[in-house]
């Protein structure tokens, strides 16, 4: 079914970069719930393939008030959908999280592994995007860590360098009165989403809209952060209409794909609907904050 | 509540109650065999090289590589079944195991190989060069129907597979004579038959002149008759064992693939077992898929809003292979006259051949379209008349025959029993319909509405050959009992009817009978799963084999007490003089006495179905009179729709209740769930998700996440109503149970998205994307009266 | 090296397992094809159809879309490993008494998903049991059955209440 590759299964992370800097064209394989699709139909076949998902050390949800979220990159989904820290702190991440594939796919697939897929359907990125996330990167030579928003290059392209591989994602603590709210368009649970808008909204201690960030997802080859809406918010007293206001220009600037599921111009009108939506919640929970 | 719990209907030890199902237990614990779970020694995998064209000519084939490929045992190519072709019937017969001169559809198979194992054997398929000289073809019926066309197949001018003209009454008197005439177009999609199993089969040759296949068919007396035509074997010789079946819904595991004669002539080739498991992209790709269909309806009505005339027209998307186009467009012609009085109908239909894998039948087969298409109709003629929607089907039903009286529709149709007046009144009263008074519900930008439609199905159909379907029991000399059957349990419960039937015929438990699944070397012929048809007919054999041993085992026990046979009873595993129930014995002892004692009886009995070859005379396809059923069932349905008027996206709530007259449930959980399954899983599922998308020839969406197939979140919980009317034609009274509920599902939810939003959407599926341009078009079209 | 056999030591349904695997193996194929262990089902292998649901260290998990190499170390439990010999798991029971099995194709996936589920939450809300399986699709049984009888069974492992 699948093509030979050889195999090593690395209990550390040092270990695991060790081989990465060994063999350059290795593949890593984390949950491997979107690349063993890739490898059945062997659009993809890998000599080398190094599987980091017993490196326990990088299953891990730590919360510190001062720091923020720290998620090691192999937590599974089903573990941040269920973390009591997450629902607490970050409510989008885990509802984000139940709306991901199956139980059987969140169990077993790692965060991690979602993200360096870098399909621009995905849901995590376009969350943790809206949440000012960064990544931080292993290699032998050190680590780096990098804004979310730069590690999508193209679709199913990441910036991670030869050698180099995910460890951990880093969410600031919002500022006060931040709200942060995800929505897709799915026809069943656990759709890939046909649509999907993260917004997160900061109000200032007048109610103004102090900062916004707006990112949809399959709607362009990376998950796209709709420029335009989110200037349309910041430093206005937010109401229906401004939201309205803001889906329209998301939706001219997003360049979604056509598929079975849609059509472009379809795609268009959802990211209008789906912006709103997302951001009269992430609204409402600023307001609430 | 946490569950339903099931009634009990009739005076009878085991039937009319929830009957566990006697396959059950090996299901659950993962020990029942799938044709893919059997394993041989020495065995070889199989694998089919396809055509990467729609249309083509096959120039040559060169397998050279491919049998030098270390491993590789075998490479067969269509030559080698020496110009057999197959089909539905004789004049039909226009396909070959693999192709030879020409492909007539994307993937088709042209030759196959038998290798030590699986990945072998998909490399040495790559190694096959195959020429081809691409031919142009046609991937709708539109372009299929132009003159000049390229054709199909080059002795079927115009790409015609089938076209039947019917007319009864006069439709055009009628029509004149109507107070409304509508006519409206409907549109059915291609959809997957979503059998979860994909089908797979294993043969071996126990010597040159006897062959075996164990594989995934629900009507295993088809490859019986079609290996020994092809193979040149008695029938005598060929032997096909069925193992546990995951579901069919017609089609494909009713018929052959490339894969099943492919196994069978490696496996000649070879010496050597050979197994086949097609992939689920193969499946999507290339099995046989429901007929996409466009219909058009035009119906008079008196102002009161009673039928007057139908004329409905149908087109189909044959695909590239007759196979059974002929009866799917004989079924969504032939019972429009039903569930409703209909005094005047003019049928005319067209199926073309086109570069599409091939349509067949699928769950609701050819009533669906139809059905669909009219109930939508008359919903849209209620509400011109001014009519709720429930009173028109009131006024139109068929009331329910009087006993020993027949309902004979205007093309022969007849009709002993008829529950649909009473499934309507059921389902309305369960669902409140008059508090609601149509109205719907708005919450934010959820629309909620409702939507009723009936309908009905034929059962126990009858087609014009091998209709003879028979059971075996065999009681073995410590009670225990075995039951040969030729009928197969495809999923939808029917080995534990038949062992149902025949333990309470016996007067013995179900845990007594031992069923024996289909092996043609040793069960009596019966056609298999289609037409809804194996409780009805198999079950009336079955209560007569029943009846058979009971009597010779009757007659023992007489000759033991001194009585006469009718003077004896079985119940209960218990012997007894009716009169006197003292004097008894157990059934083992009598069992045991019949055997042991001088002269050793052998206890078999054997019955068959006289259903299945009689009544009022067989369906004539070019005319479109008589009784494709042996009797019918009715539904009525209601649903509730969610509708998101800002996306489109459109649910089927948990308030939604479906009656259905199945005659009598001899197995209460059973018709519940075949109820459910065909009403939800079927029905609203082919109302509102799913649909092939393809682009010449290509099915663009195939696999099991961008086909979209409804799931646990989107089910809802359908209460089903059970309606009895105790049917002459079938065995205590039984109808088929689930045909008829995959029917009125996609009327009900069409009707209860109109009721919620004001648009009506004639084209299933209703997908996201059409219904938000739909309702998109309608606010338009507000906006621009007001303007004005 | 490529082709070399890996070593793999696992538990399955309870006994442990010294074996020698091909890397690109999959979980499915090396209960099915190796092991015999063939009521796991194989609807799609897409990761669709969860019909191949076993449970890794009690969670539900898609044996199609694993590698055997990393189910290294951990516990297994397919369908065959369910019953305590001759008793029936209560969700097994519960599915036949409720008629919830049809063509029993799924049946195997389902038992595994809800299995996973009724371990973790004894006493799950009906849209739970839902989303337990909802990566579990069934061709003709509507859900409706499967999703009461492991209400039913719930409520019997809770002893009743």
């Amino acid at each position: 079914m699948i093509a030979d590759f050889e195999y090593f299964a690395p209990k550390t992370v040092k270990e695991a970069l060790s081989l990465l800097s060994q063999y350059k064209e290795a593949k890593i394989i984390a949950g491997g719930q979107s690349l063993l699709v890739v490898l059945k139909q062997r659009l993809f076949s890998p000599e080398y393939l190094i599987d980091i998902k017993g490196i326990s050390a990088l299953d891990y949800i730590n919360y510190e008030e001062g720091k923020g979220l720290r998620i090691g990159a192999l937590t599974p989904h089903r573990t941040i959908e269920k973390s009591p820290v997450i629902q607490k702190y970050f409510p989008v991440l885990s509802e984000m999280e139940n709306n991901i594939a199956t139980i059987q796919t969140r169990n077993w697939g790692t965060i991690g592994g979602n993200i360096c897929h870098g399909d621009p359907a995905g849901d995590p990125a376009p969350v943790f995007i809206a949440l000012k996330a960064k990544l931080k990167l292993a290699s032998l030579g050190g680590e780096r860590v990098i804004d979310m928003q730069e590690f999508s290059k193209d679709y199913l392209e990441v910036a991670l360098d030869p050698g180099e591989m995910l460890s951990e994602i880093q969410i600031p603590k919002p500022a006060p009165h931040t709200g942060t709210a995800h929505d897709k368009l799915m026809v069943m649970k656990g759709d890939m989403g046909i649509i999907g808008a993260a917004v997160s909204i900061v109000l200032d201690s007048k109610g103004k809209c102090e900062d916004a960030r707006i990112v949809l997802s399959n709607a362009a080859s990376v998950p796209l952060r709709a420029g335009k809406a989110e200037k349309k918010l910041i430093g206005k007293v937010l109401n229906d209409a401004l939201l309205a206001e803001a889906g329209e220009l998301a939706s001219a600037e997003a360049d979604p794909p056509a598929d079975v599921h849609g059509s472009a111009e379809y795609r268009r009108e959802m990211v209008k609907v789906f912006v709103r939506r997302a951001a009269a919640k992430a609204l409402e929970r600023a307001r609430a904050a | 509540m946490a569950e339903t719990k099931s009634e009990v209907f009739g005076n009878f030890s085991i039937l009319g109650k929830a009957i566990p199902r006697v396959d059950a237990r090996a299901k659950v614990t993962g020990e029942a065999k799938y044709a893919a779970d059997y394993e041989f020694a020495d065995m070889l995998w199989g694998q089919i090289k396809r055509s990467p064209y729609p249309h083509a000519r096959i120039l040559n084939i060169d397998t050279s590589k491919a049998e030098r490929l270390p491993g590789v045992k075998a490479v067969t190519t269509g030559k080698d079944f020496g110009g057999f072709k197959w089909g539905w019937s004789g004049p039909t017969r226009d396909e070959e195991p693999l192709a030879v001169e020409k492909v007539r559809y994307l993937y088709e198979g042209v030759a196959a190989v038998a290798a030590v194992d699986e990945d072998t054997a998909n490399e040495a398929c790559d190694l096959i060069e195959v020429e081809y000289e691409p031919l142009p073809g046609v991937f709708d019926v539109l372009e299929a129907m132009k003159p000049g066309a390229p054709l199909v197949h080059e002795n079927r001018p115009g790409n015609i597979c089938v076209e039947y003209h019917w007319n009864f009454g006069d439709v055009d008197k009628a029509f004149a004579e109507s107070y409304l005439v509508r006519e409206d177009t409907f549109q059915t999609p291609r959809m997957a038959k979503g059998y979860l199993e994909p089908p797979a089969v294993v043969s071996y040759w126990p010597d040159s002149n006897h062959v075996v296949y164990i594989g995934a068919k629900g009507s295993p007396y088809f490859p019986y008759r079609l290996l020994s035509r092809c193979f040149n074997l008695p029938l005598s010789n060929v032997r096909i064992i069925t193992p546990i079946i995951g579901s069919d819904f017609g089609g494909t595991k009713n018929d052959m693939t490339p894969a099943d004669y492919s196994a069978v002539m490696l496996a000649k080739k070879t010496g050597r077992p050979v197994k086949i498991v097609t992939s689920q992209y193969d499946v999507l790709t290339t099995d046989l898929r429901r007929h996409p269909m466009w219909l058009t309806v035009k119906t008079g009505v008196t102002k009161d809003g009673i039928l007057k005339a139908t004329y409905l027209k149908a087109v189909a998307d044959g695909g590239a292979y007759t196979r059974m186009s002929p009866l799917t467009m004989m079924l969504t012609g032939c019972l429009t006259t039903l569930p409703y009085k209909l005094p005047n109908y003019k049928y005319d239909c067209y199926n073309y051949f086109t570069n599409n894998p091939s349509s067949a039948a699928m769950r609701g087969h050819g009533l669906y379209h139809s059905r669909f298409a009219a109930d939508v109709q008359l919903d849209m003629i209620a509400e011109e008349l001014g009519l709720d929607p429930v009173e028109i089907r009131m006024k139109n039903a068929i009331e329910n025959p009087e006993p020993g009286k027949v309902y004979t529709a205007v093309n022969d149709v007849h009709v002993a029993t008829c529950g649909v007046q009473e499934c309507i009144e059921k389902v309305a009263e369960a669902v409140n319909w008059k508090a609601r008074k149509g109205k719907k519900k708005v919450e934010g930008s959820k629309a909620y509405g409702m939507g009723f439609a009936a309908a009905t199905y034929n059962s126990g159909t009858k087609l014009s050959a091998h209709n003879a379907c028979a059971a075996i029991i065999r009681v073995c000399e410590d009670g225990s009992v075995n039951y040969l059957t030729g009928a197969t349990d495809v999923g939808q419960g029917s080995d534990t009817i038949m062992c149902a039937i025949a333990a309470e015929v016996l007067g013995i438990g179900l845990e007594d009978i031992d069923l024996k699944r289909v092996d043609t070397a040793f069960t009596p012929v019966d056609p298999g799963s289609y037409g809804s048809r194996v409780t009805v007919l198999a079950g009336q054999a079955a209560r007569n084999a029943a009846l058979d041993v009971k009597q010779q085992l009757l007659e023992v026990a007489a000759q033991q007490f001194g009585v006469k046979p009718e003077d004896v009873e079985i119940k209960n595993k218990q012997v007894f003089v009716k009169s006197n129930p003292t004097r008894n014995m157990s059934w083992e002892r009598l069992v045991r006495t019949a055997c042991y004692d001088t002269p050793g009886k052998v206890i078999i009995g054997r019955g068959y179905s006289t259903q299945g070859i009689s009544l009022l005379g067989l369906a004539d396809f070019s005319k479109g009179v008589g009784d494709i059923g042996t009797n019918y069932s009715f539904t009525a349905e209601a649903n509730e729709v969610e509708v998101d008027t800002e996306t489109g996206v459109v649910k089927c709530t948990d308030n939604s209740v479906i009656a259905h007259d199945c005659g009598f449930p001899l197995n209460t959980q059973a018709v519940e769930s075949q109820v459910q399954g065909g009403a939800y899983h079927q029905g609203i599922a082919a109302a509102i998700y799913e649909e092939f998308k393809m682009d010449s020839g290509q099915t663009l969406n195939a696999n099991l996440i961008d086909y979209k197939r409804p799931r646990a979140y989107e089910a809802p919980m359908t209460q089903v109503i059970h309606v009895l009317t105790n049917d002459p034609y079938g065995p205590f009274g039984a109808k088929e149970a689930s045909e008829g509920s995959c029917c009125s599902a996609p009327p009900a939810i069409v009707n209860a998205i109109y009721n919620a939003t004001g648009v009506w959407i004639k084209d299933l599926p209703t997908q996201p994307e059409k219904v938000f341009w739909a309702l998109k078009a309608k606010k338009e079209e507000k906006k621009g009266r007001k303007k004005k | 090296m490529k082709g070399e056999l890996k070593e793999l030591s696992l538990t399955i349904n309870g006994k442990p397992y010294e074996l020698k695997v091909k890397a690109m193996t999959l979980l499915v194929e090396l209960l099915r094809n190796e092991l015999k262990l063939t009521g796991t089902k194989v609807g799609c292998l897409d990761s669709a159809c969860g019909a191949c649901t076993v449970n890794i260290d009690g969670k539900a998990v898609r044996s199609c879309s694993v590698l055997a190499l990393q189910a290294n170390g951990r516990k297994v439990t397919t369908i065959e490993g369910v019953s305590d010999s001759d008793k029936l798991h209560p969700i097994q029971q519960a599915m036949i008494d409720h008629g919830a099995i049809e063509c029993g194709f799924c049946t195997p996936g389902m038992v595994m998903s809800a299995k996973a589920l009724l371990a973790e939450n004894p006493n799950p809300t009906r849209d739970e049991i839902r989303e337990a399986i909802q990566g579990n699709l069934c061709a003709d049984e509507g859900y409706v059955k499967y999703i009461e009888a492991i209400e039913i069974a719930a409520k019997e492992m809770r002893g009743g209440k």
